[in-house]
């Protein structure tokens, strides 16, 4: 125990006067992840909290026009503008100003576009009315030569997605005019036919009878936490920041090797294990302030810039056997190439890629479901997407530590192997 | 009782050419001071970790104090030895109080006992007033003391030094070589490497010459004079034994 605490203590001088190892430690991952939230926060509100202006050129004026105004507005993300300098916008107005990147959509609404959605619903229900013996007949358009069409302008630099999306909702849009002007042919047929029934007293024709509701699947009392930047980037870099661990160790491995005090305490009676053991907890101390530092920017730090507060979840356990967990991971890979590597700049070079590339395909930079499938394999052998996995279960989903012991088994097994190979190599080194 | 015991031993390293060592046998009596000397690439180096349990022998046989150097006996042997390697082996960073401190905790001693002993060695090697400051701030000769500090801090009955005296003004070395002569006074064995002649042959009572991995001679400095007759001091010896060829 006193070789494991002399250790530890050691560790904390040497650590204490390498300013720059202090710099890369602490200073470093705060403005990783401060930047990575800002810069990554406009993506990430693209779907979410984000309001664009939606140009709408309503040529028809009846009902279409109004729901899709309506709808549009109601649903929080868009802002409709439907006039220019208290003039109406007119459909060439929109599409230039799309065209030039002004505005990212405008929506143009045909004259008689109502209309021709009432024609439609009349024909539907003279045709049911006809079949059921009835006689009255409602006005039906002659047949239009071209049919009509609600015309979407998008900015060409607009996202896939973002046209998908807003295409949807038009579709709905759509669908539900067309569906209301239906339902209200059929209930005027049916009050012609029963005319001894007051209107007010008929019921309302009601087409919905099953809708959506979105609950949370979590077992705790948090609902709602909506993936957003700070939810991903404050966690993701900061397993990022605790991988690069990796430097300082394996520099500090290699220094002893070069420096001859690692000869020296081998030569000291007693289990170098101790000491191992003693650099191990200290460097896994060292990952799981490094982590707790970066959550506290993220819950204290982040509102001060106008991003949203880090929600922690709440097995606040969990959080914490996953940040020594990819503490353990990162400090045995740090050991590793510190044993295998004979010189600083090997090590240094090799563990900073290496880092970086485990980060890059284990949805440190974005997020694995986005990947390509085959990356997406590789990527879930990287530790950094056991890390970031867990986290995620935990403060998104809010799970709890027993949604976390898969992942937790492969960072702690993943480290074991790494340590067992270092031991090997130092070993084959002696002999 | 022998100090060190070496029969046969060989050793090559993965990927040489040449064996470092090629039957290499020697042995002196505890208490005794020697020499162990030799050109570069001799095997001197290798020698030494093999006796302290750092690189595992080919073949052949080594004994500590009677003890064989191996696994069941390592723990032993590393608690009877001090050895002071060739590099300064302290941590750069940490003054000379936190370096000893450190390497004392390693060695089980613990607090005001464990401070007493390092303030004697830092007073007795003259670094009393240098204990705060960071070792990779000392001068030349004052790393070499500190290093030297670190490995008796466990009180060793066999002190093994690498060059200890390597690039040191001539103070440092005369302390240095005084605390050598006081400590095997003391009962203690002594054993040293170093291409500086003229010094093995005012401090050892004996010198082992090896060479090409295998020893050449061993005798006290003395004797070996007088029996070359050509030979004025111990380089003569040594140049008579080893060649004057250049090696790198």
């Amino acid at each position: 125990m006193l070789r494991l605490i002399a250790t530890i203590r050691k560790e904390w001088l040497l650590l204490l006067r390498d300013r720059a190892g202090l710099a890369l430690l602490f200073a470093m991952p705060v403005v990783l992840i401060t930047v990575m939230a800002l810069i990554q926060d406009a993506p990430f509100k693209d779907y979410q909290e984000i309001k664009f202006d939606i140009l709408t050129v309503d040529n028809d004026q009846g009902r279409l026009g109004r729901y899709i105004r309506e709808g549009l507005g109601q649903s929080g993300q868009f802002n409709v503008i439907d006039s220019l300098g208290q003039q109406p916008l007119t459909a060439a107005q929109a599409q230039q100003l799309v065209a030039e990147g002004e505005y990212k959509i405008s929506i143009t609404i045909p004259k008689g576009a109502t209309g021709e959605i009432v024609s439609n619903a009349n024909k539907i229900v003279n045709d049911i009315s006809k079949r059921m013996g009835m006689a009255a007949q409602l006005p039906v358009k002659a047949a239009a030569a071209d049919s009509l069409a609600v015309q979407l302008y998008f900015d060409p630099a607009a996202k896939k997605a973002f046209k998908s999306a807003i295409q949807q909702a038009l579709d709905n849009f759509l669908t539900q005019v067309q569906t209301d002007l239906l339902l209200e042919r059929i209930q005027l047929q049916l009050r012609k036919r029963d005319s001894t029934t007051a209107s007010d007293t008929f019921p309302a024709i009601k087409l919905k009878a099953v809708g959506l509701q979105e609950t949370s699947i979590g077992a705790g009392k948090q609902i709602d936490v909506i993936s957003n930047s700070v939810q991903h980037n404050v966690p993701a870099w900061s397993i990022f920041a605790m991988f690069f661990i990796v430097i300082p160790i394996a520099g500090n491995m290699i220094r002893e090797r070069e420096d001859g005090s690692l000869v020296r305490m081998k030569l000291i009676p007693g289990n170098y294990g101790d000491i191992l053991g003693g650099k191990l907890l200290f460097f896994v101390g060292v990952c799981v302030v490094q982590f707790y530092l970066m959550m506290l920017i993220g819950i204290y730090g982040m509102p001060l810039l106008g991003l949203p507060r880090l929600q922690m979840g709440v097995d606040h356990l969990a959080g914490f056997i996953t940040a020594f967990s990819i503490g353990v991971t990162a400090t045995a890979y740090g050991i590793l190439v510190g044993t295998v590597f004979k010189t600083p700049n090997q090590a240094l070079n090799f563990g900073a890629i290496s880092v970086v590339i485990l980060s890059a395909i284990g949805g440190i930079w974005i997020p694995l479901e986005v990947m390509p499938e085959k990356i997406q394999a590789v990527g879930r052998l990287s530790p950094l997407s056991w890390g970031l996995d867990a986290i995620n279960d935990i403060y998104l989903r809010n799970g709890h530590t027993r949604y976390i012991l898969p992942d937790i088994a492969r960072l702690l097994s993943c480290g074991l192997i790494m340590l067992g190979i270092a031991a090997w190599v130092e070993q084959r080194r002696t002999g | 009782m022998n100090s060190i015991v070496v029969k046969d031993l060989h050793k090559t390293y993965a990927g040489a050419l040449v064996p470092s060592l090629q039957g290499l046998s020697f042995a002196f009596e505890e208490g005794r001071m020697v020499g162990l000397l030799g050109p570069n690439g001799a095997g001197k180096t290798t020698t030494i970790s093999i006796l302290c349990g750092l690189v595992k022998a080919g073949s052949g046989h080594v004994q500590i104090f009677d003890l064989p150097q191996d696994a069941a006996h390592r723990e032993a042997i590393k608690r009877a030895i001090g050895v002071v390697p060739q590099q300064i082996a302290l941590f750069p960073q940490l003054t000379a109080l936190e370096n000893l401190r450190y390497f004392g905790n390693l060695y089980g001693f613990k607090g005001k006992p464990l401070l007493q002993k390092i303030h004697h060695y830092l007073e007795l090697f003259g670094l009393e007033k240098a204990a705060s400051k960071e070792v990779g701030r000392f001068s030349g000769g004052m790393k070499r003391r500190a290093n030297i500090i670190a490995a008796i801090l466990h009180s060793p009955r066999l002190l093994v030094l690498d060059e200890p005296t390597a690039g040191v003004d001539v103070q440092s070395r005369s302390m240095i070589l005084q605390f050598l002569r006081d400590y095997n006074r003391q009962g203690n064995s002594v054993l040293y490497t170093s291409h500086l002649l003229e010094e093995a042959q005012q401090l050892c009572e004996d010198v082992v010459i090896i060479d090409e991995g295998k020893m050449v001679v061993q005798g006290s400095p003395a004797a070996l004079i007088q029996q070359h007759p050509h030979s004025r001091n111990l380089e003569d010896v040594f140049l008579h034994y080893t060649g004057h060829a250049v090696r790198d």
